[in-house]
């Protein structure tokens, strides 16, 4: 007997707490709506076979981790490696983030760090290469570090504090140069015209499918749920891009019948909201799911986890490689509306468009608690809705599922005031 | 003859409230709501219908709020006891030449609610997840103290030195607090006014957060606690509008949009 070697036994994956937080999330997701598109299967069981299984999703080659939306994909694709968006939305690892953490920090920081700490992370897509860590907020900026001391290979990529002025412009387009630069010498492939060229064109199509996603989302009664929408968004962080487009069509196909046929996936009369502030990220979905299951019907979104990750598109003057990756940079940079910009109002101005091109009635804003830049920015932006008559609901909240019945009442109390206010409109 | 029912089922108590045809208020039954919420609720409905002699079939709609909403499946919907609440009020209010702010607290949860003109709500706050500044605050500092939560309002008012200041926020830690006091023979009476001032505090800065207009509503079961109602008044300097029944405003709130819902079906068929 030398049972000083014995290992300790692990329970299988599925039965971990992890696998379970993130079953309990897809259960109610799947499970509590009639009518799901027959086309969310493909996402449906993505997601239960990454998350709740612990399935290997196979990725070959250089695999780049990315920390945020500002990592220019398309110069990793270009390169012939493969991006994997980090930002983790799971409680468990948010548990295990916080011991590199203060107290009060944001728990997306903290779930992507623990996270990153463990052995076998999930989803489970192998050793990565590469972390692209663009220095936005202070608690992403102070976490490249950590990442580094936990034995990853960090690339800072520096983002200007500000967005609107001609030096932040330069500034940020020699960052992107010298990540493709740095690039270049990870995977020993050059940046051409052609390559960039095709990769741009693979990422094209993603953004087009997401866009004519989102314009189905203006049909009043909705066509399809933002539950839905934010899981497809999802999974965008690390599928396949191709595999991931296709299913987005195949969706996108069958919206267009439901339009036909005349379907409703929510009440004809259901408050539509906008969804804002900081982003919706599996399995930390309960408040588009509380929103959804108090009656109401997330519309549009203004998060980095769906519509500012997807939505627009590099505009490219002289097909030329320089001006392309310069076009590039622009891309990623102006339209973003993230609040760690200093003077942000163009935030502002693209919620008040969201707003009224898709026939909001109510914004739910999340903050997650120790996120300072969407805690400050919540003020001016509840102003400027009040202005414009639509209501806002501020929510402060992290991963843990405790405040789950005050959340109810709060977001239920916001969809009946909507209800109430239409009615005696009518 | 058809009559109306709110059932507001909360953390700590369960109340009824059952109106008429005309929509008016026939009468309230408040029980605890113990750990089975759904025998209990069943169980208070039949009281207050055996009290009035009414039978259930008379009741054409009922319309269930609070904590436990869910849990009651007879009914025929659910609110948020914030809309209830809210509905209530501006019904009581009336009385009093109407209010614009609402301040509930219960058993677990307190809430700032504020409502336009027609007794829609336009803008609230609730508490955090944590007990402080509730009522069951209130029933943890009385059982320390060894009083009765009901002669709380007769200590407030009997102490002869200035309100203690109790500074922990947190239940748990105020509870060592008050210990600390004891210890220290501090008077129950003054220690008692302390925590009816730490509560106000929170209260009203809760209710500065969704702004304050005009009259001011104060209900929920801790609104029968003369020295926290004191206290909430000293906080804010304006008179605060009590009701008879303060706390079964929510039930009654419930049981007017249940008459209202009947008679819109009604037209509507």
């Amino acid at each position: 007997m030398n049972s000083q070697n014995a290992k300790p036994v692990a329970l299988p994956y599925n039965r971990t707490r992890q696998a379970r937080e993130a079953e309990t999330m897809l259960d109610r997701i799947v499970d509590d709506f009639d009518d799901n598109p027959a086309a969310m299967a493909y996402f449906y069981d993505l997601f239960r076979r990454a998350w709740c299984q612990g399935e290997p999703m196979e990725r070959t080659g250089v695999r780049v981790g990315t920390t945020c939306i500002h990592a220019p994909e398309e110069l990793i694709y270009a390169m012939g490696a493969t991006p994997v968006r980090l930002c983790n939305g799971s409680y468990h690892y948010d548990q295990i983030g916080a011991d590199f953490m203060p107290a009060k920090s944001c728990s997306l920081v903290k779930a992507t760090l623990g996270m990153l700490s463990s052995e076998n992370a999930i989803p489970r897509i192998g050793k990565l290469d590469l972390i692209v860590n663009p220095t936005t907020c202070d608690q992403k900026k102070k976490a490249g570090a950590m990442m580094a001391a936990m034995g990853h290979a960090v690339y800072d990529l520096e983002l200007p504090p500000s967005k609107e002025s001609e030096q932040s412009r330069v500034y940020w387009q020699r960052s992107v140069r010298e990540f493709a630069l740095r690039l270049r010498s990870l995977t020993g492939n050059k940046l051409t015209k052609k390559n960039l060229t095709a990769a741009m064109a693979r990422t094209g199509r993603a953004q087009a499918a997401f866009r004519t996603l989102h314009n189905f989302r203006r049909k009043a009664p909705s066509l399809v749920l933002g539950k839905d929408a934010f899981l497809v968004t999802n999974a965008y962080f690390f599928d396949d891009i191709d595999r991931w487009t296709e299913a987005v069509e195949k969706l996108n196909a069958e919206l267009a019948r439901r339009e036909k046929d005349g379907f409703c996936a929510a009440q004809k009369k259901a408050p539509r909201i906008l969804f804002t502030g900081s982003p919706p990220i599996f399995p930390n979905l309960k408040l588009p799911l509380l929103i959804e299951q108090a009656g109401g019907v997330v519309v549009a979104d203004e998060t980095c986890s769906a519509n500012r990750m997807l939505y627009d598109m590099t505009s490219v003057d002289e097909w030329l490689l320089n001006d392309m990756v310069d076009s590039l940079a622009d891309k990623y940079l102006k339209p973003c509306t993230c609040p760690i910009f200093t003077n942000n109002e163009d935030r502002i101005r693209r919620l008040l468009e969201l707003a009224r091109s898709f026939a909001v009635d109510g914004v739910v804003y999340q903050s997650f608690a120790g996120c300072q830049v969407y805690e400050m920015e919540q003020r001016s932006v509840a102003e400027a809705l009040n202005k414009a008559g639509v209501a806002m609901l501020y929510v402060e909240t992290d991963y843990s599922l405790d405040d789950m019945g005050q959340l109810s009442t709060r977001i239920e109390a916001f969809i009946e005031s909507m209800k109430t206010r239409r009615r005696k409109a009518a | 003859m058809n009559y109306f029912a709110g059932l507001d089922i909360g953390s700590t108590a369960i109340k009824v409230a059952l109106v008429d045809e005309a929509g008016g208020l026939v009468g309230v039954h408040v029980s605890d709501s113990g750990s089975l919420f759904h025998k209990n609720a069943k169980e208070a409905l039949r009281v207050l219908l055996d009290r009035h002699g009414v039978r259930r079939e008379q009741v054409g709609y009922l319309i269930a709020t609070g904590y436990g909403r869910k849990l009651f499946k007879e009914a025929d919907d659910s609110i948020s006891e914030i809309t209830a609440n809210a509905i209530g009020a501006h019904e009581v209010g009336r009385a009093f030449g109407g209010v614009r702010t609402i301040i509930n607290i219960g058993g677990q949860d307190s809430k700032a609610i504020q409502i336009d003109a027609n007794g829609s709500v336009s803008n609230f706050a609730m508490n955090d997840k944590c007990a402080a500044g509730t009522g069951r605050f209130l029933d943890v500092a009385a059982r320390n103290l060894d009083i009765d939560l009901e002669e709380l309002g007769d200590y407030h008012f009997n102490g002869r030195g200035a309100p203690l200041t109790i500074n922990s926020t947190c239940t748990v830690f105020a509870e060592s607090e008050i210990i600390g006091l004891l210890a220290n023979s501090h008077g129950k009476e003054e220690i008692v006014a302390g925590i009816h001032y730490s509560i106000a505090r929170r209260t009203v800065r809760l209710a500065k957060r969704v702004g304050i207009e005009d009259r001011v509503y104060f209900d929920g079961g801790p609104a029968l606690n003369k020295g926290l109602v004191a206290a909430i008044q000293d906080e804010l300097q304006r008179e605060l509008v009590v009701p008879e029944h303060p706390q079964t405003t929510t039930a009654f709130g419930a049981a007017i949009l249940a008459r209202q819902e009947f008679l819109a079906e009604r037209a509507a068929a």
